[in-house]
């Protein structure tokens, strides 16, 4: 499997504040990948940087081969690089059917495909029975999912998702976990998860790295990170302290 | 799956977002009719002055695109309309064997649009705040006016413009003067027509409904690839190019421009007819320029200061109470209406 | 040499009278976030009570203060009507404050008629310093336009009252923690700011014909001082940003007509901003 992305010595620095050190990251094409870490390890900043979002203020991103440190957001995610943020950042007051053809407008897709394509998409997010009610009256997990709705729908290869489960049911959480899978596995994306979530890690069945004020402490699969010692010290020390 | 979704086509189009639903097209083909026939039945003065009137509801929309679309304010859609009267009164004085109004259109378009782009793409594109762009277009209408006043020579200073009224011509086929009331009439409404048809068509085609998503979550477009300060300029461009535009005619129309036609009081009471009329319809933004300016024309003789007291009462009502202007509260009359049955 | 040095002085007086006119804009839009469109007409409303007042018998000194008191009254009821429901919506105040200049700006009218009215110069002469000759009353609007800004700068630097002002800009969640009663506080600096433009439009109108437009002349100008020296640094944003507007029009007047100087500085302002939202300055 090819390298899709790589992170060589990417740091990021705050006036006084170091939110990223030192990071070296590779992930290859058609897996998936989840970073955890306490709360202030770097996790979003990492994956600011990798969007195109933040600046790093060391280090180089390289993305199928091609150094994208200097990329803008939208050129970015043009070349197949997207985000999904922390709080559920869609169309709120478009329906879901509009939500989806504003991201594949900006694809290639030919005018008379559109409308099939568009359903496509509704129909792997589960939200075919609600393209016609306006987003802001989905569930929280519905509009989740249509988040992720629209990475598909712009043809992107490495999505980016910043807790895709805060806030879901059991069930959708789950679901969740086969979708995520179902996109690399079948689509051959490569996703990259931010979660807090043990029981949507576990289920993912996807190699772990764990990040600790601001560097890698350690990559590794799912059972191994959760037996190690250091990372238990790490997230328990954190709660107790 | 997918036979499916060939009979799902959806009904809740962007126009429930812009403009009054599907019934506004219905609504403003009665609305083009009426002033289609109103010749008919009415003339003299009124006949007279409805043109400028239609052409101030050109402006109207231009600022309705920009302001309710992409949800960009400008204060200087006046600098622009004032802009291409200039324009078409130095046309005008040209003699190049061509039909100098001609000219003076197609230059009013080049030099709207081609300002508009270039001071639009220099601020969006470093994603300069929608609040400082107001101040800039403010500054932009006093600068018109103030070019206008200091270039006397060229633009006749305070004293303004006198400009002829056009012909069509149509080669070798004849001409027709639009000196009388009627042809400059049935000259000037198929231009809102064909505006108000044009800009619809851009609100249900991808350009309308990027801009939708501009206003509603700039930074998931944005995230999504589209270049979207590039989207802004070319709004911006166009709604520069239709207020020239609009301008050119009018001065044409009104056979005189002076200075304050671009300036800071006249660019905002573009925004108070838009705001009244509705910003998020074309036709209440055309229909608010149309009937708030005609309004206000006739009242200011009887009584100007009280009309614009009024006027700036009825602006504050508006924004506080009723965002949607006056064709937000009868798009609204249906739901209402609904929940009372 | 001679005109070199008036030139200085020149500037530096417009710099002066421009900083105390942007001031209670500086106060409004940079502490409160409201970008009072209506500034301009609160410059107008001093400048009228003002008139009103002296033309009454009453000593400038005191027209002035009243002006200021006036105005300041007009912006706290304005305020309690309607901005303080729209605090968090920049758009909406924006157009509410321009409302409040088309209705002002009529009331004046109405009241005062359009004529334009003069407002006698209490200080006429002027100071002889060798090189360059004052006019008594612009020197002296000039350093009391000085000891606003200082003096109000320090108010809002050094005492606890504008420690609470400045921590409740910059953070209004932890202000209202800590206690700090949040609404009273907004509308205190609304009326300072309003008081502020009251009092510049008192004191200037002896230099200009008072007409119901004469604030608007300032508004564009006020906005450019205070974004260009940049929005909540009153002190130094203030003055930096009235010598660039005010000094750089003084310049280009030099060597062309006056409107032609305020395009170009007008134009100039539009590139800063576009380069340098946040102000000349570098944020501390």
């Amino acid at each position: 499997m090819s390298v899709l992305l790589e992170a060589k010595n990417l740091s990021k620095h705050f006036a006084g504040l170091v939110a990223n050190q030192d990071i070296k990251f590779r992930l290859e094409a058609g897996s998936i990948r989840c970073v955890i870490g306490p709360n202030g390890a770097g996790k979003t900043t990492f994956i600011s940087m990798i969007s195109g979002h933040l600046r790093p203020t060391e280090g180089r991103i390289i993305y199928k081969g091609q150094d994208v440190t200097d990329l803008s957001v939208a050129r970015r995610a043009r070349i197949g690089i997207a985000r999904k943020f922390q709080t559920p950042t869609v169309f709120d007051n478009l329906t879901a059917y509009q939500n989806i053809e504003l991201a594949v407008l900006g694809t290639n897709c030919p005018r008379a495909r559109r409308h099939n394509r568009i359903f496509e998409v509704l129909d792997l997010i589960r939200l075919s029975d609600a393209w016609d009610r306006p987003v802001q009256f989905l569930s929280h997990g519905q509009r989740q999912w249509l988040e992720v709705g629209l990475l598909i729908a712009i043809e992107a290869e490495l999505l980016l998702l910043d807790e895709p489960t805060a806030g879901m049911t059991v069930e959708e959480t789950a679901s969740t976990a086969r979708l995520v899978q179902m996109l690399a596995q079948d689509f051959n994306l490569s996703v990259i998860i931010i979660e807090h979530d043990i029981n949507f890690i576990r289920d993912l069945h996807a190699p772990v790295t764990v990040l600790h004020l601001g560097r890698v402490l350690l990559e590794g699969s799912f059972e191994d990170v959760a037996a190690n010692d250091q990372v238990r010290e790490v997230y328990l020390g954190h709660e107790a302290g | 799956m997918t036979a499916d979704a060939d009979r799902r086509i959806p009904t809740v189009g962007h126009f429930s977002l812009w403009g009054l639903g599907q019934s506004e097209i219905g609504m403003a083909a009665l609305t083009f009719i009426v002033l289609g026939l109103l010749p008919i039945f009415v003339s003299g003065y009124s006949i007279y002055i409805l043109p400028q009137y239609m052409l101030f509801g050109v402006m109207a929309m231009s600022l309705g695109l920009l302001w309710g679309f992409v949800g960009i304010l400008s204060f200087g859609q006046a600098g622009f309309f004032a802009l291409g009267a200039y324009t078409m009164g130095l046309a005008m004085q040209l003699d190049l064997g061509v039909n100098p109004a001609y000219i003076g259109m197609l230059l009013s378009l080049v030099v709207g649009g081609t300002l508009a782009a270039v001071a639009g793409y220099f601020l969006f594109s470093a994603g300069v705040r929608a609040t400082y762009f107001v101040l800039v277009t403010l500054a932009l209408s006093i600068m018109v006016e103030q070019i206008a006043v200091s270039q006397s020579e060229i633009t006749g200073g305070w004293n303004g413009m006198f400009i002829d009224r056009m012909s069509l011509t149509f080669g070798a086929l004849g001409e027709i003067s639009l000196y009388d009331d009627a042809p400059a009439y049935y000259a000037v409404l198929p231009v809102v027509v064909v505006t108000y048809a044009l800009l619809r068509y851009l609100a249900s085609a991808r350009f309308g409904k990027v801009l939708v998503g501009i206003r509603e979550n700039e930074d998931r477009l944005t995230a999504l690839g589209y270049n979207v300060s590039v989207y802004k300029t070319g709004a911006f461009a166009l709604s520069g190019a239709i207020a020239c535009f609009a301008g050119a005619l009018y001065g044409t129309h009104a056979s005189f421009v002076a200075p304050s036609l671009g300036g800071v009081l006249f660019s905002t009471e573009v925004v108070v007819w838009v705001a009244i009329g509705g910003r998020n319809s074309l036709l209440g933004a055309l229909m608010g320029g149309i009937l708030v300016s005609a309004l206000s024309n006739y009242v200011s003789t009887i009584t100007p200061e009280y009309w614009q007291l009024v006027l700036g009462f009825i602006f504050i009502f508006v924004i506080v109470f009723f965002k949607g202007g006056v064709a937000g509260a009868v798009a609204q009359l249906p739901r209402l209406w609904q929940s009372r049955i | 040499m001679e005109t070199a040095i008036s030139v200085v002085v020149d500037a530096t007086l417009i710099t002066l009278v421009l900083a105390l006119a942007a001031f209670g804009l500086a106060i409004i839009y940079g502490l409160v976030g409201v970008i009072n469109m209506g500034h301009g007409a609160f410059l107008t409303l001093g400048a009228y009570l003002t008139w009103a007042a002296t033309t009454s018998g009453v000593p400038f000194i005191l027209a002035v203060a009243i002006a200021a008191i006036g105005v300041g009254i007009v912006g706290l009821i304005f305020e309690h009507l309607i901005i303080r429901h729209f605090y968090d919506k920049p758009f909406d105040t924006l157009l509410l404050t321009w409302a409040f200049f088309l209705v002002m700006t009529e009331i004046i009218k109405i009241v005062f008629g359009t004529d334009f009215r003069n407002v006698a110069n209490p200080l006429p002469g002027a100071i002889d310093l060798g090189a360059v000759k004052i006019p008594a009353y612009r020197g002296l609007v000039g350093l009391i336009g000085l000891a606003l800004v200082g003096g109000t700068a320090f108010v809002f630097y050094r005492t606890t009252l504008g420690i609470k002002i400045r921590a409740l800009v910059q953070n209004r969640e932890v202000a209202s923690l800590l206690g700090l009663n949040i609404a009273r506080m907004y509308k205190l600096v609304f009326a300072i700011g309003a008081c502020a433009a009251g009092l510049a439009g008192g004191l200037l109108s002896p230099m200009l014909s008072v007409d119901p437009y004469i604030g608007n002349v300032f508004l564009v100008r006020s906005f450019f001082v205070v974004i260009v020296g940049g929005v909540g640094q009153l002190l130094g944003g203030t003055l930096v940003g009235s010598f660039f507007i005010g000094g750089s029009e003084t310049l280009f007047a030099l060597f062309s007509k006056q409107v032609f100087a305020q395009t170009v500085v007008f134009l100039l302002a539009i590139v800063i901003l576009r380069f340098r939202p946040a102000g000349i300055l570098r944020q501390k």
